[in-house]
């Protein structure tokens, strides 16, 4: 009996689905005409106009600050003994974190199983690989002589005949970072394939036709290419998952491996995990917010997409404040006067202004997720999340700067201030963010279709829910299957 | 062919031939593809020609830039390219004699070193004669003679002015040379005033002027008052137990200081014994702070302190005579006085008293008056003629004076720059203009010159002939190190033109000093003096007389007493950098940081927080110092130790036309610091109470090297806690009960290793310093830069902290604000055998050497800063910008000459730090294994250790347990700086040892021993 009235019910049908992952009355079509008309339509919104010409002309000013950096020398930022790492080496952590929820939403939540991230993985994966364009900018221009960077990389040198020195926690960076540059980008682009051979098949100019051709790599869509794929999509899944940990715990062993006070922490990998999990997590909710009001996607990414977000950004960002009182504590049970001061000078000396910040901003906001109004009204959520993300890079400030400025002997003490080169080049490397995030928009498809549509229950509007229940009552406890777009896992 | 008569000239073979080529040239005007061109050629040839010319053209300018190289046809005598040569030579700066040595590559000085076998030097230099070899190729210095008539300015050749001085002192002979001034700065050179007295001959009316901005006049004054002749105070600080000094810097800007440095180390070596310093001042000075007990003191006060001492002294001796009343001073002050007497009587013969330039004559009297009455004299302190004195001369006011009563027709400046550093009030600017005909020899065309009609380039010391007498008279020569640069003469060239003495100079200097050495100098004895520097048993003899004139010390009192005594009081000091102003476009000394202050590039109004507290400033507070009709804006600087209620300015800055690093209004280039000589008086030379000071309101940041911001009370209170550890002191007592108290200073778990640690066999090289002789006068640093091409950053980069100095001296204050003790530590690369620097370095760019050097591959770097960052010494320094731009531009080739060939110039984004002068391990390593030996010790000495007046820096290998270092290493007051990181310094520490006197010590700091046996020591 119970089957029958749920039958009948398609409410009740849809509270008793685990996987409900689409608002509104959709369809394959309906998903399928929403995503990719919002790269078909002759013109994206005024908004996205004003928006890049703001982000694009930020950008030009960043490599322009570049050139000026190479002609003249990293004295044209405020670094200075004994703060040799400043804002680059901040802005770099920075960028590197907030690219931690791409994948952490693409691979480790795949394989969990959580299927209501496929709504975001797209998203969230773009927003990592431009994310991570941008810290590895940071690094490359820090150097001093910025022409031989490419000492850093392990290549047989003939007139050198010598390694890089593998014992250096800067080199292993170089690994983890472009190790999870391009699994996260192969990830990204290898997700994308279905979705863009429906553009081309959708497209009505020859340039378009040939251009998502080229991308979609000659996608047909039949089963024996759906089962490679989705095969080499777990494998992936499966590398990339490890990669979540490993970069942001060797970013932090830039820090720990060193000696100096406040860097010398054996917390640091997870600390700095948690942290990057919780600023990219920040970001994806900042940038999602807009963009789904923007584009129309409000019944893709669902209310309770961003709730779950929010749930994260409070678990992490506790986790973070747990961190916190940890390093504290251990410095005063270590019993290390070095260290001790360390920690009290980041609470009490001339940084504590940033201390303070980071701790309001990263401990405090993220509490304000404990009430449900919170994680569910839109404005409200951003309003903290870019505290966090505010918060954030106080945090990485602080790690960098304060430990640096007051180590071992007072003599040699000092003081950081920006340039306004350090300045500017930090917001210009969100103008190229921003750049790289609108191009996304306007020319990708945001929302991964392919995926979505294999956990819908509906595929054809048409039918209805109801008639379709009518027709195959046995299908009300039984998944659907995935036919003829339908890709990705099945729950 | 015609015939043609008388020689014919021919061009070439062909022509004498008359070919039928030659006539063809002839005819053709143009040679052949030339006249080919206009006619005939096609468009397509036309363009392939063009084309063709314009890439050949074109790539001329693709080529290297020519050089001419000219080979020796003849070797000069002992020169090999690229070995060093070395010469023997002295110097006076500002009255100060120095004798050095210079080492020389292919003919250009690099290095200045003091001379090691000359008795007062031994080897040491300080920052002043360190740097003058920059002075030398200062492209700012003049190369042209100029005229100047009316408002129009000429270029002029020597031989132009030999004509017009023909015409012009020719003129004046008959006449007997009236209206002629010369104006010289004091000096000991015989030749110069052998040659004034020949100009004197010549000119009879002429009258010789002297004038010095910082004279000790005063103290040759104070002699004359107690013994009736102008002596000169020599001091064997060797031989004291007991030093007390009265606004004297005996360590410091003495002439004689590099000699009492040694002196002080000799009585200060904890096993043998240990001397006691009481040092009464107004301004920090380095003596002060290697004092055992200081005591800030108004200089105004000074005389009294000392009134009170002799009146204390008598007391005990129980000679009473009708004493004056003397007013009181603080309790402090009282206290001081009583255990200075104390101990001055309980070594009698074996102390010295010595007051500073600064204060009246009556002072001077007094002191000597003591060292008599304690019989120091002839012990401690010698008496002897003073070979500065030139007989009749006059002052400077005398001359603007006559000058403004229109009696000088003809003003000769031989030297000096006057219109800079004379006091304000004889607005000497004025006077100089009413002279006819006004000549300046000077090293550039500088405030001065630009008022007198004549200027004339004067040759560096280093590029002429000269002779110095040492403090105690001994004779030296100064040889040209290299021909003139720039086209000077010196002021010997001059005289002797002027003077008509047709020898050249080096017959002058010669016959000049042969005369002294009574008798005629050999060739080799001059050969042999060139070779040393000096004359061996040449210096003067001690006077015998001693202070005389005892009877009127009641009148010294009595003035002593009636003098002026007010609060506050401003004092005019001599800068550590740039002296009276001399030293400004010297980029090495703009930015040695000054001792205590750590400020670089400025001087300042430096005043204790007590009286900033009292007048409502703050550090970095712009103040109007206002004296008669002259006012100055400076900003404060908040100096802990400075006596209260006494503002301290340095005098040489604010120069508007000393160079582009100095200051030149000319070029746009603002002056560095702010000029105080407008509110110096010609009576009140050195200290005034006559003038206001008013806050204004403004702020002003300070470039400073350490403290580089006002650092809050976390901070303080850390610093204060971590000092004890970082620069490990004791008392005497504490030493002789615990002669390892050093190492106990801190404990921690023992240091293991994880892994078998590498092993050095062959050599280990190692380095100690000795922190109970480190004075903190920065010879070391600027050697350091002079041997390393350690580039000058500027101002904006201090600043910014980003000074590029190799070795730095920190600096501590402990205890009270108003009165605080002061330790002071060089810190260079440490040298960690296991070093932190090295594991960071993701390209491997520093690295160990088998003998323990932390190398820096400089080629190799790549410029991520990391090593810098885990450094714990922070001794790493990074080309943040293009430092060495500078010796890239055309104009400033001279420049480069000061770069030794020996070290790599450091481009930007390069990492570099203290190498343990490696150039010269290497040095040493080829001439030892050319000669198919060990390395001997001492053979190997770093730059800092050579310049140390001290002798407080000991280098060496370690492995050889019978080398100094290793034997310092193995003192027991040897301690490791942070070694408890497990870095292994090689650098040790010898832990300071202080000798306060038993009335004045502070409760005694017990040594803790209790530890469990499980810990480390280091």
């Amino acid at each position: 009996m119970a089957t029958a009235e749920l039958a009948l019910d398609p409410d009740l049908y849809r509270q008793t689905q685990p996987e409900q992952v689409v608002d509104g009355d959709h369809d394959y079509r309906t998903i399928t005409d929403t995503v990719c008309s919002i790269v078909e339509k002759p013109r994206p919104p005024r908004a996205w106009y004003i928006a890049f010409a703001v982000s694009s002309s930020l950008t030009l000013m960043l490599f322009g600050l570049i050139a000026y950096l190479f002609t003249t020398g990293v004295g044209v930022w405020g670094n200075n003994a004994p703060v040799f790492w400043a804002w680059p080496i901040v802005n770099f952590v920075f960028w590197v974190g907030i690219g931690h929820a791409g994948t952490l939403i693409s691979a480790i939540l795949f394989l969990f199983r959580q299927n209501w991230r496929t709504s975001i993985n797209r998203f969230a994966e773009a927003m990592t690989i431009f994310a991570v364009a941008c810290a590895g900018i940071f690094p490359a221009i820090h150097v001093g002589r910025v022409w031989l960077v490419y000492w850093l990389a392990p290549y047989p040198s003939q007139h050198l005949a010598m390694w890089p020195n593998f014992r250096s926690p800067l080199l292993w960076d170089v690994f983890a970072v472009s190790t999870y540059a391009t699994v996260s980008a192969l990830f990204w682009y290898m997700g994308m394939i279905p979705d863009l051979a429906t553009l081309r098949d959708r497209a009505t100019s020859k340039v378009r036709q040939f251009v998502y051709g080229v991308a979609a790599l000659g996608w047909t869509g039949s089963a024996r290419q759906w089962s490679r794929y989705e095969k080499a999509y777990v494998l992936l899944a499966a590398l990339a998952t490890p990669l979540v940990l490993s970069v942001h715990t060797i970013v932090s062993f830039d820090f720990a491996v060193s000696q100096i006070p406040g860097w010398h922490t054996t917390i640091f990998p997870p600390y700095f995990v948690a942290g990057a999990v919780f600023s990219g997590f920040a970001m994806v909710v900042t940038l999602m917010v807009p963009a789904r009001a923007y584009f129309g996607l409000k019944d893709l990414v669902t209310p309770r997409h961003l709730e779950n977000m929010c749930k994260i950004i409070l678990a992490t960002g506790t986790m973070v404040g747990f961190a916190y009182a940890i390093e504290f504590f251990i410095a005063w049970y270590g019993g290390n006067g070095y260290e001790q001061f360390a920690f009290i000078n980041r609470a009490l000396g001339p940084y504590a202004w940033a201390y303070w910040t980071m701790v309001t901003c990263n401990v405090v906001s993220p509490q304000l997720f404990w009430f449900k109004k919170f994680r569910t009204t839109p404005w409200l959520m951003v309003v903290v999340c870019v505290f966090v993300n505010i918060g954030m890079w106080f945090e990485r400030f602080v790690i960098t700067v304060s430990s640096l400025s007051r180590d071992f002997l007072p003599s040699s003490w000092g003081y950081f201030t920006p340039t306004p080169v350090d300045i500017l080049m930090f917001i210009g490397s969100f103008g190229l963010f921003f750049t790289l995030f609108l191009l996304f928009c306007r020319y990708l498809p945001m929302v991964a279709m392919s995926e979505l549509k294999a956990v819908m229950p509906n595929p054809d509007k048409s039918l209805g829910e109801k008639k379709r229940l009518q027709t195959y009552p046995e299908e009300a406890d039984k998944p659907k299957e995935a036919d003829y777009v339908g890709g990705g896992q099945q729950a | 062919m015609k015939t043609t008569t008388g020689k014919t000239y021919w061009r070439s073979l062909d022509e004498l031939q008359q070919t039928a080529e030659f006539r063809d040239f002839l005819h053709r005007e143009f040679p052949v593809a030339a006249s080919e061109f206009p006619e005939g050629l096609t468009r397509r040839r036309w363009m392939q020609l063009m084309g063709a010319s314009l890439a050949l053209g074109g790539l001329t300018g693709c080529r290297w830039e020519e050089e001419k190289i000219v080979p020796f046809a003849m070797r000069p005598e002992n020169r090999i390219p690229g070995e060093a040569e070395y010469f023997a030579t002295s110097i006076e700066i500002a009255g100060m004699p120095r004798h050095l040595l210079a080492t020389c590559y292919d003919g250009r000085p690099v290095k200045i070193e003091g001379n090691p076998d000359h008795p007062s030097s031994r080897g040491a230099s300080d920052a002043l004669s360190q740097s003058t070899i920059l002075d030398l190729y200062d492209p700012d210095r003049s190369d042209a003679l100029r005229q100047t008539r009316g408002r129009q300015s000429f270029r002029r050749s020597w031989q132009e002015f030999e004509e017009f001085a023909e015409q012009h002192f020719g003129a004046m002979e008959a006449s007997g040379g009236d209206g002629l001034r010369v104006l010289v700065e004091p000096t000991s050179s015989l030749t110069v005033q052998a040659l004034l007295r020949q100009l004197v001959e010549r000119f009879s009316k002429a009258v010789i002027h002297t004038h010095s901005a910082i004279p000790r006049d005063n103290q040759l004054a104070g002699a004359k008052l107690a013994c009736g002749s102008s002596f000169r105070t020599r001091y064997n600080l060797a031989k004291a137990n007991v030093i007390a000094t009265f606004d004297e810097d005996l360590l410091g800007l003495h002439p004689d200081a590099l000699e009492h440095s040694r002196g002080f180390a000799t009585g200060r070596e904890p096993r043998v014994g240990m001397s006691r310093i009481y040092s009464a001042e107004s301004q920090f000075s380095i003596t002060g702070a290697a004092a055992d007990h200081r005591l800030p003191i108004r200089s105004g006060d000074i005389g009294l302190l000392l009134a009170h001492v002799d009146a204390l002294v008598r007391q005990e001796l129980s000679e009473r005579d009708k004493s004056i009343q003397l007013p009181i001073l603080s309790a402090d002050a009282m206290k001081f006085a009583e255990a200075m007497v104390i101990d001055l009587l309980a070594n009698r013969g074996q102390a010295v008293i010595a007051v500073g330039p600064s204060q009246p004559p009556t002072v001077h009297a007094l002191a000597f008056e003591l060292n008599a009455l304690l019989s120091n004299v002839d012990k401690t302190v010698y008496l002897l003629e003073d070979p500065t004195i030139i007989a009749k001369a006059e002052s400077l006011a005398e001359l603007v004076e006559v000058t403004n009563r229109g009696q000088v027709d003809t003003l000769l400046i031989l030297g000096g720059n006057p219109a800079y550093d004379a006091p304000g009030n004889l607005k000497l600017a004025a006077a100089i203009a009413k002279v006819k005909t006004s000549i300046h020899l000077g090293r550039r065309e500088d405030e001065t010159s630009v008022l007198c009609t004549w200027h004339l380039p004067e040759t560096h010391s280093f590029e002429a002939w000269g002779d110095v007498r040492s403090w105690d008279g001994t004779n030296c020569v100064s040889q040209p190190l290299i021909a003139p640069l720039l086209n000077g003469r010196s002021a010997i060239e001059v005289l002797a033109h002027l003077a008509n003495d047709q020898r050249d100079a080096q017959q002058i200097v010669r016959d000049a000093v042969s005369r002294s050495l009574s008798g005629n100098l050999s060739s080799e004895a001059w050969a042999k003096l060139l070779h040393d520097g000096f004359h061996i048993g040449s210096e003067l003899p001690v006077e015998k007389v001693g202070p005389t004139l005892m009877t009127d010390r009641q009148r010294w009192i009595q003035a002593i007493v009636d003098a002026p005594r007010s609060s506050p009081e401003l004092v005019y000091v001599p800068s550590e950098s740039v002296l009276d102003g001399r030293f400004a476009n010297n980029g090495w000394l703009q930015e040695t940081p000054g001792f205590l202050t750590k400020l670089t590039w400025d001087n300042a109004a430096i005043l204790s927080p007590k009286t900033a507290e009292q007048l409502r400033v703050q550090h970095g507070s712009v103040v109007k110092l206002q004296a008669g009709s002259s006012s100055v804006e400076l900003p404060a600087f908040l100096l802990p130790g400075q006596a209260e209620g006494s503002i301290g300015v340095a005098l040489g800055y604010g120069r508007k036309a000393a160079g582009k690093v100095g200051g030149d209004q000319q070029s746009g280039v603002d002056s560095v610091g702010v000029d105080v000589n407008p509110l110096r008086t010609s009576d009140n030379l050195h200290f005034t109470s006559d003038f206001e000071i008013t806050a204004t309101g403004k702020k002003y940041e300070f470039a400073t090297t350490q403290d580089h911001h006002a650092i809050d009370t976390v901070g303080l209170e850390e610093t204060e806690r971590r000092v004890g550890d970082l620069v490990r002191e004791g008392t005497f007592k504490e030493y002789q009960q615990h002669p390892d108290f050093a190492e106990h200073r801190t404990h921690h778990p023992p240091l293991e290793s994880l892994w078998e640690e590498p092993k050095y066999e062959g050599y280990a090289w190692g380095m100690s310093i000795d922190l109970n002789k480190c004075i903190g006068c920065n010879a070391c640093m600027v050697a350091c830069q002079s041997e390393n091409n350690v580039p000058i950053v500027g101002k904006d980069q201090v600043a910014k902290g980003r000074e590029m100095h190799w070795i730095r001296v920190d600096r501590y204050f402990q205890g009270d604000v108003e009165n605080p003790s002061v330790a002071t530590q060089p810190v260079a690369c440490h040298h960690c055998e296991n070093a932190p620097c090295e594991q960071v370095c993701p390209v491997a760019a520093t690295v160990h050497s088998d003998e323990g050097l932390n190398d820096m591959v400089y080629n190799r770097c790549i410029g991520t800063r990391y090593c810098a960052n885990n450094c714990p010494y922070k001794v790493r320094r990074f080309n943040f910008l293009d430092y060495n731009e500078n010796l890239e531009e055309a104009n400033r080739e001279l420049v480069q000459l000061v770069v030794n060939p020996e070290v790599t110039v450091r481009s930007r984004g390069v990492m570099e730090k203290c190498t343990y002068c490696v150039q010269r391990i290497q040095g040493v390593k080829i001439d030892a294994k050319n000669d198919r030996r060990p390395i001997a010790d001492g053979e190997v000495k770093t730059a800092c250790q050579q310049a140390c007046p001290t002798q407080a820096i000991e280098f060496g290998d370690l492995n050889d347990n019978q080398s100094l270092v290793a034997l310092s290493h193995a003192d027991s007051r040897s301690y490791g700086m942070l070694s408890e990181l497990n870095v292994k310094p090689r650098t040790k520490y010898l832990a300071r040892v202080r000798n306060p006197s038993p009335l004045l010590e502070p409760a005694a700091a017990t040594l803790d021993t209790h530890h469990g046996s499980d810990h480390g020591h280091s």
